[in-house]
This record gives structure tokens, sequence and C-alpha cells, in this order.
């Protein structure tokens, strides 16, 4: 009985982790007939000499790099998601929080000064949201497709219209070295923004299953009157939601930063759609009330896969724009046709 | 039918099982597997005479100037004798696209790569990163912050382009009146070089020529370009003979500002890069000159450089690609077709 119980937990995931293999399965397999087209040589020499470049340990903490910005801003669009709203302003949002973080070691702030400020102003972004969808009582979609431009605006008048960057030793070491490929030490296996992001994955699910605002969120999601009914008061609760993802985006930002060195007010826009992109393909459902973080992370894994073995594959930008767009569809497919 | 449906797609993960599986295993396998892919590269004598491949990243796939540079690359890489991969970030501006197509190309374990980077600090990571996987990278059109890491930057000499333009000037001038020279925007380093350029030689050879404007800045937009444009011809038009733009919108917009106010062929006015209706305008004498670039032997010379590289020989860290000067009088010779209207890439 508690065997059976602690396998249903898994349950929901079992879509995107078969989705993350069907796509590493495919691009491998691409890979190799690709290459011994290439080769010309027979098949059984080819086949002895061959070793792949797409499954590889350096393309494996290449696409997690890769993937640790969108992730762990679409941790906070899972809880988002989760309780039936949207943020459409994350994208502009995590460009906002670069920019402050590039600004302020510009005017030789602190590192950490400029860390906390990077957190603050995602959460302050997250807070107005939160604040405009319960105040007000207007639709997220609309809030956050107003705010999205609000807070490109405010970035653009920061950065004054152009790329901030910092000089290099203005820039702290331990920030650049959260992104560093292969990491520093090596015994990390990973750089330690991915693990980073792993472990705020795992601290947000305990919080969603453990605790009073992840138990609301999920409320709040399948049925928001009956929430209200039931005594949750509904607009702390999606404040504190709004504010909690905003924090996630100012991490994001702060990812965003390290791995460019400078800060673009622009360097957001389109991104929200892949964090929701991969908050959908993992598994979430757009109505509410059902997502998981783990699968939000594979979500995110699975895109930045497809580019990356779209680029093994030397296969055309068309083609891999199209692409995700048909897994993001077949995703949603194949979930809606499980339930 | 609804429940066919339904255990259709219920059966397909259960396959995938299998596949996960399997798959857990070929990464366990693959994990060892690149260091015996590179002896067995070097050591086999038939993989030893294999193509050089060179990756070329452009900043953008779906402008003219980079189909050009593709038709150029494509033109080296025949040259050269290597195998030419092209691929962009999939959207225009994308810095940490283009960081991840430049990751992947690491991955791929290509020879070397060509790089037009988007922005001059944020590719220098990725740079060392290759560097560091022993996979040199060349950088052209655009130049990187620290140079250090890379093999060579092949790009327009746009100081160059400046001072071409103000010697012309002068000419057209016959040495004396006022000049007003429209800034593009601050902080972009190759339109500042050409106006820096022109500048540079204006006031060290031409004496009896006065700048009456210097500091004023276009903006990003046609749009934008057109009313500084206007507000400055309403301040100068009457006293300036001679009027230089640092690159195409801008040059779109002095031009239109001029059209309005009848100025335009009276008062000579030099404009950096084209675009078919500034051709029209430098047949029809209401523009004097353009410079151009060479984008298709840029790239060539990109691709040439770094297969040279890969094979041992000695390089420049610096190549100019060329910069001319079109006038009325030379548009239609062969050698200003091929930059008015440069060849173009085709699948």
């Amino acid at each position: 009985m508690a065997e059976s119980s602690r396998f249903a937990a898994w349950r929901p995931l079992r879509g995107p982790v078969s989705g993350l293999a069907a796509v590493l399965l495919f691009f491998s397999i691409a890979e190799f007939f690709h290459e011994y087209h290439k080769s010309q040589q027979p098949f059984s020499q080819f086949a002895s000499n061959y070793s792949s470049r797409f499954l590889t340990a350096r393309n494996a903490r290449t696409v997690l790099i890769q993937t640790a910005t969108v992730a762990a801003a679409a941790l906070g669009m899972t809880w988002i998601i989760i309780s039936g709203g949207i943020d459409l302003s994350a994208g502009s949002a995590l460009a906002l929080a670069a920019t402050v973080l590039a600004w302020m070691l510009h005017a030789n702030y602190s590192g950490w000064a400029a860390v906390a400020a990077c957190l603050c102003v995602g959460t302050a972004a997250g807070f107005f949201n939160g604040w405009l969808v319960s105040t007000l009582r207007l639709v997220p979609f609309i809030v956050t497709l107003g705010s999205m431009t609000i807070y490109l605006g405010l970035a653009k008048w920061i950065a004054g219209e152009t790329t901030i960057s910092p000089a290099s030793e203005k820039i702290p070491a331990w920030l650049t070295l959260l992104v560093a490929n292969p990491p520093r030490p090596s015994w990390l296996i990973v750089a330690p923004a991915v693990w980073l992001v792993l472990l705020l994955a795992i601290g947000l699910s305990i919080l969603l299953r453990h605790t009073r605002l992840g138990r609301h969120t999920i409320a709040i999601g399948s049925n928001e009157r009956a929430a209200w009914l039931s005594g949750i008061r509904i607009p702390r609760a999606k404040i504190a939601i709004y504010s909690l993802a905003g924090c996630l985006i100012g991490v994001a930002g702060m990812l965003q930063f390290t791995r460019l060195s400078s800060g673009n007010p622009t360097s957001g826009t389109g991104m929200e759609l892949k964090m929701i992109a991969s908050v959908v393909v993992g598994g979430a459902s757009l109505q509410g009330g059902r997502g998981s973080l783990a699968g939000t992370l594979l979500g995110s894994l699975i895109i930045a896969s497809i580019s990356s073995g779209c680029t093994q594959l030397e296969l055309k930008n068309p083609i891999q724009d199209m692409l995700i767009g048909a897994i993001i569809i077949g995703a949603v497919l194949i979930d809606r046709s499980r339930q | 039918m609804n429940r066919n449906s339904g255990t259709f797609f219920f059966r397909v993960p259960r396959l995938f099982h299998l596949g996960v599986l399997g798959l857990l295993l070929s990464i366990g396998c693959a994990d060892s597997a690149p260091h015996n892919g590179a002896s067995s590269s070097s050591s086999n004598g038939s993989t030893a005479r294999r193509k050089l491949v060179v990756a070329m990243v452009p900043k953008a796939t779906t402008h003219e100037f980079w189909k050009s540079v593709r038709a150029g690359a494509v033109r080296g890489s025949k040259a050269a004798d290597v195998e030419l991969l092209w691929k962009g970030p999939l959207s225009e501006n994308d810095r940490e696209g283009q960081i991840n197509v430049v990751q992947d190309f690491i991955t791929r374990r290509v020879d070397g790569i060509c790089l037009a980077p988007l922005d001059s600090r944020a590719l220098v990571s990725v740079v060392q990163e290759a560097k560091g996987e022993k996979i040199p990278t060349l950088v052209f059109d655009s130049g990187l912050d620290d140079t250090s890491e890379i093999v060579s930057t092949v790009a327009t000499d746009n100081f160059h382009g400046g001072e071409i333009a103000a010697r012309e000037m002068g000419r057209l001038l016959e040495g004396k009146g006022n000049v007003l020279v429209l800034r593009y925007t601050p902080g972009s380093e190759s339109t500042n070089q050409r106006e820096d350029g022109f500048l540079h030689v204006l006031r060290g050879e031409f004496p009896e020529i006065a700048i009456v404007s210097e500091d004023e800045y276009a903006g990003a937009t046609a749009e934008s370009a057109l009313d500084k444009s206007q507000q400055l011809l309403v301040k100068y038009g009457d006293k300036v003979q001679g009027i230089f733009t640092p690159c195409e919108h801008v040059t779109l917009g002095m031009l239109r500002a001029l059209q309005e106010r009848e100025l335009a062929g009276k008062i000579k006015f030099l404009g950096f890069d084209s675009s078919p209706r500034l051709v029209d305008a430098l047949r029809a004498g209401t523009v004097h000159g353009l410079v151009l670039q060479d984008p298709v032997r840029m790239a060539e010379l990109a691709v040439i450089t770094l297969a040279a590289h890969l094979r041992g020989e000695k390089v420049e860290s610096r190549i100019a690609t060329g910069e001319s000067l079109v006038t009325r009088e030379n548009m239609d010779s062969q050698a200003m077709q091929r930059l008015l209207k440069p060849e173009t890439y085709e699948d």
C-alpha cells in the first residue's frame, strides 16, 4: 500500500520524463545516421569508430547551463500557473532585474548589494503584479500584458536606452563562477547555477506540498470560489504567490547577467513564452490546480535539448522553430489524453 | 473513438520506459567516450585527412547583409577546402541565443569558429570557453573587448572609411566651407569610428573647413533620424555646404529632410552604407557619395584566415576588408556594382 502511494507521487512526471527520453533518443539516433551519411564509410567501420557528441558529459553540462536562466524563472511561473494565473511580464521583469544588477555594479556598488537589489527588483515586480491582480480584480493576462511594457520601459530608462557593460574588474569573481563551463572546482560536475536551480526546485516543491501558502495555491487554482468559501484570504495569497515568483525572476535575472556580463533592457523579450512553454511541457495545466516543479525543470530541459540537438544535426533555424512549436502542442495533446 | 485515442497515447509512454533505461545506459557509456573518440581520430589514418570543419555564427540570419556574408563564407570555404557550418541565433539581438549556438558548436567539436559578436562584452566568456576546449575563434564584422583569446579580427576599417569620406568632402568643397555631422547613437563602436575618422581628417587636412555641429545623435530608427535632421536643417540649413552621416538609416533620414526643404543636391552630402533608395539618390545627384563595405569579401577572408591558422600558418591579428567610395561617376563600374548589389546566398 505504502509502495504504491509512493509510486503515485511520480506519476505526473511520467509524461515529461518520457518526453525528455524521446527527445534524447531521437537526436542520438538522428545524429548517428547523420554522421554515418556524411562519413561515407562502410557501416561496420563507421559504427566501431563512432562516438556521439550529443550524448556526452560536456553536452549535458552545456545544456544544463543554457537552461538554468529560463528554468529558474519558470519555477516561479509554475506557482503562478498552478494558482490559475499567468505572468506575461516575467521576461521583461527578468531583463529589468539584470539591468539593475549591471547598473549597480557599474556604479561601484559591491557585488552583494547589487545581487540583493536584483532580487528585490524581481520581487517588487512580482508584488506589483499580484497587487494589481488582487485589488483591481483584473485578469492576470491583461495586468501582466501591461506591466510587461512598464518593466521594459523602466529598464530602458535605467539603462539610458543602451547596454550597460560594467568593467570586468567590477564584476565579482563568485558571480562569474556561477556559470563557469566546465565548473571550477571541477568536483561540482555541473556549474553552481545548475545546483542553485535544483536546490530552489526542491525547496519550492516542499513549500508547495507542505505549507499553507502551497496548499492555498493549489486550492485557488483548482476552484477559486470554493477556496474563497472555505475561508482562504485570496488577495493575500495571490500577492504572496506573485512576489515569490518575482523573487525567482530576480534569481533568473542574476543568472542571465552572469552569462552576458552586461545588462540589456530587451534581453528578456520573448523569454516569458519560453518559461510558459517549459511549464506546460512539464505537465502543468493552464486551467490551474495542477503542475509540478520537477516537471517544469524537465520541460525546460526538453526545449534546451532540442536547440542543442538541432545544432548538432545542422538543422536550420526555421526547422528548429517549427520543431519546438510542434513539441509544445504535442506535449499538451498527450497530457490531455491521459486525463 | 475517445477511448481508442486514449489508449493509444497511454501506451506510448510505457514503451518509453524501455527507452529511458536504454538512454541511462548509453549516457553512462558516453561519459567516457569523448576521450576514446579524440584519440582514435588523431591516430586513425583514414580520419586524419578529413576536411576541417569551420562554424560561422552571424549576428542574425534574416537580413540581406547576412545573406551576402554567407555567400562570401561559401566562397571562402571552397577556396580553403573546409566544410562550412552556418547557424545564427533564433531571434535578432538575442545575446544569450548566440552564446548558446557557440557552445553547441564547441560541443560538436568543430575545428574553428568564425563569430560576428552581437555584443563586444557578452561573447568574451564563451570565446574563452572555446579556447579552453582547444577550438580557436576568429571574430569578424564587429570587435570583441578582449582580443587576447582570438585568432584575428576581420572587419571593415571604419575609421579609414570615415577618412575616405572626409577627403572626398574636402575635394567637393574645394577646401573651404561649413560642414555638419549627424552622429548615429552613443556607444556604437563602428559608427563612432566612422564619425571620428571623418572629423580627424577634416580637422587635420582642411583648416579652412569649419565643423558647425558634430554632437547631435540621430537615434536608432529612420524616423528619429528624420526628426533630428529636420531640427538641424532648420538651425543650419542656410549655413552649411556639406553633410556627413555614418550609416544607412541616418543617411535616409537626412535625405528626406533635405528633400523637404528643397536643399537636396545643393548641399554636398556623403553617407556610409547603401540601399536601393540611396543608389537611386546617388544617380539623381542628391547624394554625392557613399562609403561601401564588402560583406562578401569580409566573410571570405574570415574563413580563409581561420583555415590558414588551423593549418599552422601565422595570420595578422587585424585584417581590414576594404572600404571604397562610390560616386555618381564610378557607380556603374563593375567593381562598384559588385558592392552595390552584393551576391547573396541562395539555398
